[in-house]
């Protein structure tokens, strides 16, 4: 149970503050400020205890969003609670920064009220939410309207209304992967690699659909490999993944999951993360990044990195930036590169090396001459890994969507009516190379 | 420019709110309002506006009553009586057709925290307890609990709890949750909500049509359920299971809890459980979320506790990455060192290692203290690593590590030979106050192996004029006699200053001391100081090598999943404790006698003599008859006391002579709790008739006492009740009470004639 929520800008100026329960005063929203947001070392910890109170925080961009409790509670529920807010907040008015939440101020006080009573969750669906939140507000509804909220509030699916209707049904499927990696210096072996992902999907379809998804999930393909014959099973063998552990949106029958590791669901309407899920196999590292670094004297460093790229040349990566660390001391870099733009930048200490497009198995190499300062610091150097941001086209974990099919047994269009989009995203996450 | 002018501001604002211009342009209108909203928010006080903005409550524009709502539950305390206006409005939205209305004139209704509110949202909460619409329901429920909570002290209305737990019945998932949380509040000081067969069942059917936040809070509801048999327990267990797989930490973790709790008495399920869990388990510290990701990391440390090898071979998982928080590192290297093994320790030496240079000095010591710890177990690996680090010749890292050997030798006497080779030159990048202690602890322990020991420790001495901490030379002091036992050729000129600086110049008394300590034990002989000063150089029986005795799950069990894990020990201790103390209806001085005023302190002292003098309390077993055996036990709350007093029948009346003068309740309870007589409520000091509550148990009963004194001239009425009978007990309890009544008498008899 939550008994306060407030939002402080980067100065610790109160944005929105709800206390829903007596136990919270109105100092809490200022103990908060004193002894986190104005604290003078590194945040210690998420959950802060002050004078019996629990204080939860999470930051999104300079923006301090905090849930207050008194009572002992179940501290991964709060967080998950405060992402949920977030993305509701993103939902409605896009990016969380001072700008859009001062402009929205009503519209949160709104969310507040519906979202949680008396500290308890309430309603969080976004879709759902829409029916409550009335920005323009006049009370004269239709009577149509009128019995939407009755149904939607007492129909048995909380996440879908009945009675949808579209000209054009339509279909959106993304699949979005973030690979994360921490690869050994000279790029000789992977400490730890991963990728999670998420299927997000649009569904603009009428009536109560039932959907199921199919993914190139290894259990499932071994299940019909053994069933059928043995050379299917060889050759989709190599293109199916191993998933470690995958979770799903509500709507999803578990049951039907666990037993034949179907997906089948009936859909909200709007966007929804499906699933989610982590792989730790066989990923395809879309970049591998080898550095060379040499110190030449007590002043200078000689950098040089290779980035290879490693996926079919047909594709196209984008938005590819290698980030290479400097030492503090460093006086002026002179920075020679094959493609793309590279530049040093003292305020970050860091050389920021920008290619806009690349495609397959290519290579590129930057090299740089770091001239450093004297000093009679003796410490060390502590060389921060090498980190690099991109987006591929294709999923880095090998998922594939192997079906989605839609039924609708009481309206009348069929699965080929629909017009579905997929989409394979691959991003980086944490993608960080020792050196 | 909230915080300057704000009279101005509220003056504008009124004449804003009150001009019929404005309020007959509803987007002007609502503008104004906003702007009262706004700076409210920023904590400027807008109570004065309270009369305009109730006066905006009648209107047909819901987003403006949102506002207004809003404003009205924030002032509503302060300003009751104008509150009070609001109400109509508010019933009659009560009654609208629109079922989003209704809901929100009820919800906020029940927001309202003010006196005297309660008798006009009785009705409503029961006519929207059975609204057709779920919306209305939902708000009705909690706010049953909202008005439980605003007069705590009002019986609790039997008629509707029966209606809220026939509401668990009802086809919206949300009203049935909300009900389980209405009830919980409600039903407190009975122990909550009552989780029986039949409610366990149709909860466990409805779980999966809850939302997350649902499903984590009637697991938690579970936990109170005892299924009766084997089968019933495995069924429960086969019906969450899938639960276990939920894409929420929140409902895996409530899962687990509640797995573990009904796996209590079988082992193997709970072994079976935690197998299950550590899947979702280590994906949440991947989680792309740090906050979670810590939650994760703190939870694996607990299961820990028990299976140490539990998560053994994920131990990469737990590698740091550069851009992670503090707080996620350290919680990553603690439990790095928990996973190592005979296989791993090189790589995750390595990894540690990596950390001993960060940018951050306390994760860099927190690093090198994580390998020594490794080191109890795999010394020569960790030795060489150490000593590698002191080449940096940086003074944090060199006093870490300083700080890591003396902790070593201590717990593993086979490394003093490799670390008193490896110390020769430390002292030059040493600055900081605890390397110093650990570097002459270790010169003077190892002192005979350490060639250039005297020669090092000299040149602390001849810096001791600025040196500023005095632990350094307590340390010193005893560093440089435990050398001259060993070496007193070198030592024995240095000493001599030493002792001289700190005996004749020194102004810490501790140091102080120590020097005179020290010069009065080499005054007794050489022997004799070896025999006070050279004890062993090592204990490895204090180390933990050998692996500590794992925890029994069931020992944690029980706070899986609430804050306990998330806090450290000392935090959690901080919050959960002084919970107890009885309450009281009239506030009473608990802390016993050191709070009182002087002349009572004075009566409580001799009381408390008396006391000593008549009780040989708690120790002395519970003889035969005239022992006098109160013991303090758990606290009773009035309600308990009182339930439990019309219960039972008087066991004896007895009247006492009243000591005379009036004492203060303060002192009385001070003495009362000095022999262990709990004081529930007292009267106040001239109050006619004067009556005092008194509990107290002894020899396994409880005692209850009523004292009553009509007029001023009768004597005391001692009534005694007790549950259960124990004729013992009640003469002790009557004794006691007669020693503190004398003694009460006689202080203040003379205090009185002081004055």
């Amino acid at each position: 149970m939550i008994g306060g929520l407030f939002i402080y800008n980067h100065k610790g100026e109160v944005l929105i503050s709800r206390v829903y329960r007596d136990d919270i005063g109105r100092n809490a929203v200022d103990a908060f400020r004193v002894n986190v947001i104005h604290a003078r070392q590194q945040v210690r910890s998420p959950v802060t205890n002050i004078a019996r109170t629990s204080f939860f925080h999470v930051k999104r961009s300079n923006i301090w969003l905090a849930a207050v409790t008194k009572q002992n509670v179940n501290a991964a529920m709060v967080f998950e609670f405060l992402y949920k807010m977030c993305d509701v907040m993103t939902a409605y008015f896009g990016k969380i920064s001072e700008e859009n939440i001062k402009n929205n101020f009503v519209l949160i006080y709104e969310l507040l009220d519906e979202i949680l009573d008396f500290g308890y969750p309430q309603n969080s669906e976004t879709g759902a939410l829409k029916t409550f939140i009335t920005q323009q507000g006049i009370k004269s509804q239709t009577k149509e309207e009128q019995s939407q909220i009755t149904s939607q509030v007492t129909g048995q699916i909380g996440w879908r209304r009945e009675g949808i209707k579209y000209r054009r049904n339509e279909l959106f499927l993304d699949v979005l992967e973030s690979v994360n990696l921490l690869m050994s210096p000279q790029g000789s072996q992977v400490l730890s690699a991963h990728v999670s992902g998420r299927v997000v999907m649009k569904s603009y379809l009428s009536g109560m659909p039932e959907c199921k998804f199919g993914m190139n999930d290894k259990i499932v393909i071994d299940k019909q490999g053994k069933g059928t014959a043995d050379e299917t099973s060889k050759s989709s063998g190599k293109q199916s993944i191993a998933i470690d552990d995958c979770t799903f949106h509500q709507c999803v029958r578990l049951s039907k999951f666990d037993s034949e590791r179907s997906i089948s669901f009936i859909p909200p309407d709007g966007e929804y993360e499906l699933m989610r899920y982590r792989t730790t196999k066989d990923i395809i590292l879309p970049f591998r990044v080898i550095p060379l670094v040499r110190e030449v004297g007590r002043t200078k460093l000689e950098v040089k990195v290779v980035i290879k790229s490693n996926f079919k040349p047909s594709l196209l990566a984008q938005k590819i930036e290698v980030r290479i660390p400097t030492p503090l001391n460093t006086s002026g870099v002179q920075v020679i590169c094959m493609k793309g733009k590279a530049k040093y930048k003292a305020s970050e200490n860091a050389i920021v090396w920008k290619i806009k497009r690349m495609a397959g198995m290519k290579e590129s190499q930057i090299s740089a001459e770091i001239e450093l300062l004297p000093t009679n610091d003796k410490k060390k150097w502590a060389r921060p890994p090498i980190s690099m941001n991109f987006e591929v086209p294709f999923a880095p974990s090998g998922l594939k969507v192997r079906y989605l099919k839609v039924f609708e047994p009481k309206l009348n269009y069929s699965d080929h009516d629909v017009i579905k989009w997929v989409r394979y995203i691959g991003r980086s996450g944490i993608y960080e190379t020792r050196c | 420019m909230p915080y300057l002018g704000s009279e101005e501001t509220v003056k504008e604002l009124k004449r804003a709110l009150s001009n019929p211009n404005v309020q007959s342009d509803r987007l002007r209108y609502r503008n104004v309002i906003l702007r009262v909203i706004r700076f409210m928010t920023q904590g400027l006080d807008m109570a004065p506006l309270f009369m305009e903005m109730v006066k905006a409550s009648a209107t047909v524009d819901i987003v403006q009553k949102k506002l207004v709502y809003l404003f009205m539950c924030s002032y509503a305390t302060l300003k009751p009586d104008l509150a009070l206006l609001a109400i109509n409005t508010l019933l009659k939205d009560c009654a609208d057709p629109n079922p989003m209305v209704r809901g929100l004139a009820l919800r906020n209704m029940c927001n309202l925290r003010m006196p005297g509110v309660s008798e006009y949202i009785q009705q409503p909460i029961l006519s929207g307890l059975r609204d057709k619409a779920s919306y209305v329901r939902r708000a009705a429920v909690l706010g049953c609990a909202k008005m439980q909570n605003l007069q705590p002290d009002v019986e609790i209305d039997g008629a509707v709890v029966n209606e809220l737990y026939g509401l668990l019945r009802d086809q919206d998932p949300v009203v049935m949750v909300n009900c389980l949380r209405a009830l919980e509040e409600i039903l407190k000081k009975e122990g909550g909500v009552v989780i029986n067969k039949p409610i366990a069942h149709h909860l466990l059917n409805r779980m999966k049509d809850l939302d997350v936040w649902g499903q984590s809070e009637v697991l938690t509801f579970l936990l109170r359920y005892r299924p009766r048999c084997q089968s019933e327990l495995f069924d429960i267990l086969n019906l969450l299971d899938n639960f276990l797989g939920s894409s929420h930490s929140g409902v895996v973790a409530a899962t687990t809890r509640l797995f573990l709790s009904l796996g209590s008495a079988l082992p193997a399920v709970q072994s079976g459980v935690l197998e299950r869990a550590r899947g979702p388990l280590l994906a949440a510290c991947n989680a792309q979320s740090r906050e979670l990701r810590f939650v994760a990391l703190c939870h694996v440390q607990q299961v820990l506790r028990s299976l140490p090898g539990h998560f053994g071979a994920h131990y990469k998982k737990f590698f740091c990455s550069y851009s992670e928080p503090n707080y996620i590192k350290f919680r990553k290297m603690e439990i790095l060192v928990e996973l190592v093994n005979d296989e791993n320790v090189g790589t995750v030496l390595e990894e540690l290692r990596g950390y001993c240079t960060d940018v951050s000095p306390e994760l860099a010591q927190a690093a090198i203290f994580a390998i020594g710890r490794v080191g109890q177990t795999y010394s020569e690996k960790c030795l060489s690593i150490l000593t590698g680090l002191l080449e940096l010749k940086q003074e944090q890292i060199t006093s870490a590590v300083v700080q890591t050997f003396r902790d070593l030798v201590w717990l593993c006497p086979q490394c003093s030979e490799s670390v008193c080779a490896s110390i020769a030159g430390c002292e030059e990048h040493i600055q900081d106050s605890e390397g110093k202690q650990a570097l002459v602890w270790l010169l003077g322990v190892h002192g005979e192996q350490i060639p250039g020991s005297p020669y090092v420790l000299e040149e602390f001495i001849d810096a001791l004029k600025t040196e500023q901490s005095p632990a350094v030379k307590l340390e010193l002091l005893t560093a440089t006699v435990r050398l001259f036992l060993s070496r007193p050729a070198e030592t024995q000129d240095m000493l001599g200053r030493l002792l001289t600086f700190c005996i004749e110049e020194e102004c810490d008394m501790s140091v102080r001391d120590r020097a005179l300590f020290c010069y009065r034990l080499l005054q007794c002989g050489v022997e004799e100081a070896h025999r006070v000063l050279g004890g062993p150089k090592s204990d490895p029986s204090l180390g933990v090598i050998a692996g500590r005795p794992e925890e029994p799950i069931n020992s944690w069990a029980g706070d899986f999943n609430t804050l306990a894990p998330v806090y450290s020990r000392e935090d959690w201790a901080a919050l959960t404790a002084t919970t107890g103390g009885s309450p009281s209806l009239i506030p009473l001085v608990t802390g016993g006698a050191a709070q009182a005023d002087l002349g009572s302190a004075e009566e409580a002292e001799a009381a408390g003599s008396a006391a000593a003098a008549a009780a040989p309390a708690a120790p002395s077993p519970p003889g035969p008859s005239e022992e006098l055996c109160l013991v303090s036990g758990p606290p009773l709350s009035p309600e308990l006391f009182e339930r439990r007093w019309l219960a039972l029948e008087p066991s004896r009346r007895v009247s006492l002579d009243w000591p005379g003068g009036d004492c203060l309740p303060e002192t009385l309870q001070a003495a009362l709790q000095l022999v262990n007589i709990q004081a529930l409520a007292l009267s106040r000091p001239h109050a006619r008739p004067w009556k005092a509550y008194l509990y107290a148990h002894s020899l396994g009963t409880v005692v209850l006492a009523e004292l009553l004194r009509d007029t001023d001239a009768g004597g005391l009425q001692v009534t005694l009740k007790q549950d259960p009978e124990r004729e013992e007990a009640l003469s002790s309890f009557l004794t006691v009470l007669k020693t503190v009544m004398q003694t009460l008498g006689n202080s203040s008899a003379s205090l009185s004639s002081h004055d």
